[in-house]
C-alpha cells in the first residue's frame, strides 16, 4: 500500500488482487440470500471505497485496522442501500436458480448501469483499462490524447463512479 | 464488469489524491480571509483592543483559539479509520466541562441576578447572530476539507468541524465585542458555538458521505 500510494501501479494490483478473496468472502457470508452479482457489486463498492480514500491511510499506521475500518463501513452500507431497494424480495423467489445460472461468479452488474450513464470518452477509458487490458500508452495513442490527459480522465472517471454508483443505488 | 477489471482499472489510476490535511491548507486561509474581511468590513475592531488583550479579558479570544485546536484534531482523527479519536473526544469533552465549571463559579460570584443584568443586552443578540455569521465560511472550508476523509461517524465528525469553526469565528468575533463580564462571554459565546457544531453536526451525514 506504500509503494500504491507513490504511484506503484504494479504494486497497488497485487494488494487489490491480495484482499479481494478475503473481502469477497465476508461480503457473501453477509448476504447468504443475494445472488452472486449483488455480493460482486458490494465487493467492488467497497473495492472502489478503499480506492478513493487511500490516502486516508497514515504510512506508519498498521494497514489491516484501516482496511477493516473502511470495508465494514461501506458493507454496512451497501446492504442497507439495496435492504431498501426491495432486492432480497426478488431474491426469495428467484435465488437460489440466479446462483446456480449467473453468469459467471466474478461478475458484477452495477458497472455497466454505471458506465452507461458516464460522459461516452470516460467510459470509454475505463472500459480500456479494465476489458481491453490496455495500458496508458496504448489508450492514449487510441484516442488520441496524452497520456497525461488520459490518467486524469481515469482519475476523474472513477470519482465520478464512485458518486455515480452511491445514487444510483438509492 | 468482473472484478478483477475493476482491480485493473483502479491500479492504472496512479494520480495523487488531496489529503484532508492539504484541502485544509487550500481552504483555511481562505475561508479564514473571508471572515476577517467581513469582520473589517461589517464590525471593526474594539477601539481598546491592545487594553484587552494585554488583559485577563484576552481569554475571550484564546479559549476559542484553544477549542479549534482541540476539536480540529478530534474532526481530523475521526476522518482517518483506524486512528485512535477516543482520547481527543475526551480532551475535547474535558474543554468544555472547564468551560461550564468556570460558568458555574461565576454564576456562584453573582447570582442569578448578576446573570440576568450580563445578559440582560442587546448584545446578546448581536453576538448570537455575529458568531454563526463569521463562522458560516469557515465551516464551509472545514467540511470540505474533512470531506476528503473516510469519516465513520459523520455526524459527530461534522459537529467536531462545527466546534472548530465556531471557535474560530467567536475568537475573531472576540476582536469587536466590548462585553468582558464572563457571565456574558461564557454563555453567550457557547451558545453561538453550540449553534455551529449543531449545523456542522447536521450537515455531516449528508457532506461527509463516502
Amino acid at each position: 500500500m506504500r509503494a500504491a500510494n507513490r504511484g506503484d501501479a504494479a504494486a497497488y494490483r497485487r494488494l487489490l488482487q491480495a484482499i479481494t478473496p478475503a473481502l469477497r468472502a465476508v461480503v457473501r457470508g453477509r448476504g447468504n440470500n443475494m445472488t452472486h452479482e449483488t455480493c460482486e457489486d458490494i465487493l467492488q463498492d467497497v473495492l472502489l471505497a478503499i480506492h478513493t480514500r487511500r490516502h486516508t491511510w497514515h504510512e506508519d499506521a498498521p494497514l489491516r485496522p484501516w482496511l477493516y475500518a473502511i470495508a465494514r463501513h461501506k458493507v454496512v452500507d451497501a446492504f442497507r442501500a439495496r435492504g431498501r431497494r426491495v432486492e432480497l424480495s426478488i431474491d426469495e423467489f428467484a435465488g437460489a436458480l440466479a446462483v446456480e445460472c449467473g453468469p459467471d461468479p466474478m461478475q458484477g452488474r452495477d458497472m455497466e448501469k454505471v458506465l452507461d450513464a458516464l460522459e461516452p470518452r470516460a467510459a470509454e477509458i475505463v472500459r480500456a483499462f479494465g476489458l481491453y487490458g490496455e495500458t496508458t500508452a496504448e489508450t492514449a495513442r487510441r484516442l488520441d490524447m496524452s497520456e497525461g490527459a488520459v490518467r486524469v480522465a481515469l482519475h476523474r472517471a472513477l470519482k465520478s463512479i464512485a458518486q455515480l454508483r452511491e445514487r444510483m443505488i438509492e | 464488469m468482473k472484478t478483477d477489471d475493476l482491480i485493473a482499472v483502479l491500479a492504472a489510476d496512479t494520480l495523487p489524491q488531496a489529503t484532508v490535511a492539504q484541502r485544509m491548507m487550500r481552504s483555511l486561509p481562505l475561508a479564514i480571509g473571508v471572515s476577517l474581511m467581513l469582520f473589517v468590513l461589517f464590525w471593526g475592531l474594539r477601539p481598546d483592543l491592545t487594553a484587552a488583550l494585554t488583559s485577563p479579558v484576552a481569554g475571550k479570544t484564546l479559549v476559542p483559539s484553544g477549542l479549534v485546536i482541540v476539536a480540529g484534531a478530534l474532526a481530523f482523527a475521526l476522518s482517518h479509520p483506524g486512528q485512535r479519536w477516543q482520547r481527543r473526544f475526551w480532551l475535547t469533552g474535558l474543554f468544555i466541562a472547564l468551560l461550564v465549571a468556570g460558568f458555574a463559579l461565576a454564576l456562584a460570584r453573582d447570582g442569578l441576578t448578576g446573570l440576568a443584568a450580563a445578559l440582560g443586552t442587546p448584545a446578546l443578540l448581536t453576538c448570537l447572530a455575529s458568531i454563526p455569521a463569521l463562522a458560516l465560511p469557515l465551516l464551509a472550508a472545514v467540511l470540505w476539507a474533512l470531506s476528503a476523509g473516510a469519516a465513520l461517524q459523520p455526524r459527530l465528525t461534522g459537529a467536531a468541524g462545527g466546534l472548530m469553526a465556531g471557535g474560530l469565528a467567536a475568537a475573531i468575533y472576540s476582536l469587536y465585542c466590548d462585553q468582558d463580564a464572563a457571565l456574558f462571554s461564557l454563555p453567550a459565546y457557547s451558545a453561538a458555538i453550540l449553534m455551529v457544531a449543531l449545523a456542522g453536526g447536521l450537515a455531516g451525514p449528508r457532506l461527509l458521505k463516502w
